[in-house]
């Protein structure tokens, strides 16, 4: 319970800061301004138009899940609060995980309002896609925020704020760009080099399971429903050991008024 | 029944810049009984907030044991009749009072009707009824030490432990803390009570105990350790001089 108390604390300072919305309503225009394009007639332009948004909900919510995820524990230390929240009857699992839940359902929303936004705007623009694929993309683009927040609260637990968000964020790029490239690598590597190239591959987080942007644009349909599920827990398994990873990390931590002054 | 603070031979190192090994808390022993108020006095660096931070679990102990309530400091059962003011007390600034108050009432296990009359008091206790709906952002720095101090107060804590509660607050902020301190002490509370304040503590405290370089060098009522005729500030510069402080 004590958790959600502070998971709702982080809901409440999303809301009452100006720069999400200001965020939020620069994305939007931007989505209208892509999805207006229509270069020579050609309708199939404000397809890529659609393809363009989901990329920028991608670029958005990989932003905000960083930035959410290395904040909340580091911001604690540097205002003092922690002190008072550590001194209450709470454990330290109850903070790590209630600012990664604050951070993540910040987030998710924040991303599905854009999808919804996204999808009325292509909608009126005259694309058609299929919902039940948008859904799946929403709800898998959820989990893979879910393991990105956990990411940089794992970070955030023994580094400052910056530090984290640059760990995680590269951590993150890293993962998303070259961890299904790595089987390739590691055919034309030998001894040490494959093995080490083997372990990168399953200790990186593979987010590009979680992307089916290309099937909601092209019309490719659903995914199917064991494919999906098998995602999620893998995105399940993954944050429950990024979650795990940070509490070991927040748990032998060492407070005192030296973290006042970071 | 058990005590609410029990110290016993408390060490806490720490590495100092040059990699020397510095003993912040040097053997460090303290029973403090139910409904005592006990004054904590040390000049700065003596290691009163490491030791507070000991008791609360925020650094382990190199040796030594602490206990509150007969629990293990680190216990999270053991903090729910603490009320906890730390030095340079800050809330969420992004929240009102009220919803400040509410939430640390939530973390102590307050819910329902029992959290909104507790909430209520507790205002009124701190003297921030009027200013219950604005933002903390928008207090000034005593209102914010006030609404710090109402998160301590929120679950009615049996002890009260306050890190140098009155740094930073004017003559007239001084002395309503003073009487609220007599009136918390009539209610029977216990206070562990750091200060640089010494007229403050020799009021308000029936015992002290004096820290210099993290070792205790003297702990009974004030009436013991003070000399015919002289002041609890003399006896405490005294007894720092006499302990090799700095």
């Amino acid at each position: 319970m004590n958790a959600l108390a502070i998971a709702v604390v982080v809901w409440v300072d999303w809301m009452r800061r100006k720069d999400v919305y200001v965020f939020l309503v620069m994305l939007v225009a931007i989505l209208f301004a892509v999805t207006s394009v229509d270069a020579f007639g050609l309708r199939g332009v404000a397809l890529y138009g659609l393809d363009v948004a989901l990329l920028l909900a991608w670029l958005f919510g990989w932003l905000l899940a960083v930035n959410a995820g290395s904040r909340e524990l580091p911001q604690e230390e540097s205002r003092g609060t922690v002190f008072l929240l550590l001194a209450k009857p709470m454990t330290r699992a109850d903070l790590v995980i209630g600012k990664w839940i604050g951070a993540w359902t910040s987030v998710a929303c924040a991303v599905a309002l854009f999808y919804v936004a996204g999808s009325a705007v292509a909608w009126l623009r005259g694309v058609r896609f299929d919902a039940v694929v948008m859904v799946q993309a929403l709800l898998l683009h959820a989990v893979a925020l879910a393991i990105l927040t956990a990411l940089a609260v794992a970070c955030s637990t023994r580094l400052n704020r910056d530090a984290a968000a640059t760990l995680s964020g590269t951590i993150s790029v890293a993962a998303f760009l070259l961890a299904h490239r790595i089987p390739e690598l590691a055919l034309h590597s030998r001894g040490w080099q494959g093995d080490a190239l083997l372990v990168l591959y399953y200790v990186l987080p593979h987010l590009e399971l979680f992307d089916i942007r290309q099937r909601v644009v092209h019309g490719f349909g659903p995914v199917g429903t064991a494919t999906t599920a098998s995602v999620i827990l893998y995105g399940i398994a993954l944050t429950a050991t990024l979650l795990l990873a940070a509490w070991l990390a927040y748990r032998g931590k060492r407070f005192s008024r030296g973290a006042l002054a970071e | 029944m058990d005590l609410p603070i029990l110290v016993e031979n408390l060490v806490v190192r720490f590495a100092s810049s040059r990699g020397a090994d510095v003993r912040a808390v040097d053997g460090l022993t303290l029973r403090v009984e139910a409904g005592q108020a006990i004054g904590f006095l040390g000049p700065n660096g003596a290691g009163k907030t490491t030791a507070i931070h000991v008791m609360l679990g925020f650094i382990p102990a190199d040796s030594g044991r602490v206990s509150l309530f007969g629990r293990d400091a680190r216990d999270a059962a053991a903090r729910r009749r603490i009320g906890y003011l730390p030095e340079q007390a800050d809330a969420y600034r992004f929240l009102t009072g009220r919803e400040w108050l509410r939430f640390t009432g939530r973390l102590c296990g307050l819910r329902g009707r029992a959290l909104e009359n507790r909430v209520e008091a507790t205002l009124d206790e701190v003297d921030l009824r009027e200013a219950a709906d604005r933002r903390i952002a928008t207090y000034s720095r005593g209102m914010r030490q006030r609404i710090a101090l109402g998160q301590a107060l929120v679950h009615e804590p049996s002890l009260l432990i306050l890190d140098e509660p009155t740094s930073g607050l004017d003559p007239v902020a001084r002395l309503r803390f003073r009487n609220r301190m007599a009136a918390w002490r009539a209610e029977g509370r216990t206070i562990f009570f750091s200060s640089h304040e010494l007229s403050e503590v020799e009021l308000v405290c029936d015992r002290v105990a004096i820290l210099a370089r993290g070792r205790l060098l003297a702990e009974g009522p004030p009436s013991s350790l003070v000399k015919p005729g002289e002041r609890l500030e003399a006896c405490f510069m005294r007894t720092v001089g006499e302990g090799g402080g700095p």
